[in-house]
């Protein structure tokens, strides 16, 4: 059982919207703006701004849910999706108790966390020959 | 002779693949406010990087700093901790006891002399040559002694070796001081010291000290009080989700009203997040579930010096509040507007905290709510 079994939830009132939404549609905008013109974009980290639960459904409702929906298992789940704006992804990384412990915006072609790194690639690569080992 | 094994091949012989490392190195990022961009970087340097050989030594204390440390069965993100660093003595989880484990701690200290970074938790008790803490006969002080003058750095885990803590209150019965104070009066000898205070600290912060150390090979920059800014160079206040309602003049009066209901600020219920700093409204507890603000308790204050002598937890801080200027209000919307990713928080917390990081008052406050 993990602790989010325990039947008690933040409430996303209305009353709690804090309206700080905004100024990061802005910094978005600036970030997409700067991947299609260099290549490069960038992240933001939503959990050094202080947004109450409403606010985080209040970004996730202006952004919207795109085409691409990608669970990944590594030291718990990450979830990881293209908002309806191609090229803005939302990141959650949770542990194994399936709480999240960092959500990021990253504006880019894919995150970094979905393509294989050459190290896990050479791992693959091992197992493949053992598997084709005749006997 | 064989070369020593990396970060990368223990957590590849553990079923890590790079992404767990990279998910692990984007939350340390975001802990250490870093740009998101740093974790690639991170954690590309720690796979190459060998275990950091650490020795523990627990003294006046309730053990709840190494529970808050190893409370995660591994592997898990928060348990990638004990994968960068090899814990060559820790009583509490060592198998071994009496004559054995003293001799685990010497032949520790003898392999790995002037390498091992040392972990104190725990208050030193002075009072009537320190008998008030003793292990295998011997004082805590001699202990120390010993073992100080082998380590490369000396990290002082919780608020009781940072500060004195709870044993060091008022009347402190035992005569229980920080190690910083031991080395201030040349009791022991002068090491770099880190203070991870906190009651308990964060663990993800113990491991982010270490990660810095093996990612740049030198120490953190340290605040007046001897802690990583990393970390503590934010109050709580500054990183609180409440904080627009303190700005708003939004207050819960009890535990039980509207506002309370609503979610609004703690500060007159007694919340010490704007004289506290720590990492905790970022970081958050229980593998992230949420921290005493989010459960609707205020802050205690439990990483600064003395506050268990502070006052009740439930006195609001003693400074009225002036109501937000019209001209505050806008700076902020400016300060937000002017980059989101440093946030709402910014206004007065970068000067404060990065300058002097002297401790903030809430006159500062006030002062700084003053066009
Ligand atoms: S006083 Fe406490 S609850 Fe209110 S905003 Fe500051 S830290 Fe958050």
């Amino acid at each position: 059982m993990s602790l989010r079994d325990i039947a008690v939830r933040v409430e996303a009132s209305p009353a709690s919207r804090i309206g700080g939404i905004r100024p990061i549609l802005h910094e978005i905008r600036t970030l997409l703006a700067a991947l299609i013109d260099t290549g490069r974009g960038g992240s933001i980290d939503l959990r050094s701004l202080p947004l109450s639960p409403a606010d985080f459904e209040a970004l996730d409702a202006a952004l919207g849910e795109g085409e691409v929906r990608a669970t990944i298992r590594a030291l718990g789940e990450t979830r990881v999706t293209e908002t309806a704006i191609h090229g803005v992804w939302r990141v959650t990384h949770c542990n194994d108790g399936g709480e999240a412990v960092a959500d990021l915006i990253e504006v880019c072609d894919a995150p970094e966390i979905l393509k294989t790194h050459a190290a896990d690639a050479r791992v693959g690569l091992a197992k493949l020959r053992t598997r084709l080992e005749p006997g | 002779m064989h070369e020593p094994e990396t970060l990368g091949d223990v957590l590849a012989k553990r079923g890590v693949s790079r992404r767990g490392f990279l998910k692990y190195c984007a939350t340390l990022a975001s802990l250490m406010a870093l740009p998101p961009s740093v974790a690639a970087q991170m954690a590309d340097k720690l796979t190459r990087a060998t275990r950091q050989s650490v020795i523990y030594l627990s003294f006046q204390e309730c053990t709840g700093c190494l529970e808050s440390l190893s409370r995660t069965h591994s592997p898990t993100l928060e348990g990638l901790l004990f994968d960068l660093i090899s814990l060559d003595y820790q009583e509490t989880l060592l198998a071994a006891a009496g004559h054995a484990a003293e001799e685990a701690r010497a032949n520790a200290m003898r392999a790995n002399s002037g390498k091992f970074v040392l972990m104190v938790d725990g208050a030193i008790p002075l009072k009537d040559g320190g008998v008030y803490s003793t292990i295998a006969g011997r004082t805590n002080i001699e202990i120390l002694k010993e073992a100080v003058p082998h380590a490369a750095a000396v990290i002082a885990v919780g608020t009781c070796s940072s500060f004195g803590g709870l044993p060091h209150a008022n009347p402190n019965p035992t005569g229980a001081v920080s190690v910083g104070t031991l080395m201030e009066k040349g009791l022991i000898e002068r090491k770099p010291l880190i203070n991870v205070s906190g009651c308990p600290p964060i663990p993800v912060v113990i491991s982010g000290v270490v990660a810095h150390f093996l990612t740049l090979g030198t120490l953190p920059e340290l605040d007046g009080y001897g802690r990583p800014k990393v970390f503590f160079g934010d109050t709580i206040h500054d990183r609180c989700y409440r904080r627009p309602f303190y700005d708003q003049g939004k207050f819960a009066k009890t535990f039980d009203d509207e506002g309370a209901r609503n979610g609004w600020c703690l500060y007159e219920l007694g919340c010490k997040g704007p004289t506290t700093y720590n990492a905790c409204a970022t970081a958050k507890w229980n593998g992230g579930v949420s921290f005493p603000i989010e459960s609707g308790h205020g802050c205690l204050g439990c990483s600064e010096p003395d506050f268990w002598d502070a006052g009740s937890f439930y006195a609001p801080l003693p400074a009225p509040r002036a109501p937000l200027s019209a001209a505050a209000g806008a700076a902020i919307a400016v300060g937000v507007a002017a980059g989101a990713a440093v946030g709402l928080a910014g206004l007065y917390k970068r000067k404060k905290a990065q300058q002097a990081h002297t401790k903030l008052t809430v006159d500062d406050l006030e002062t700084e709510k003053k066009p």
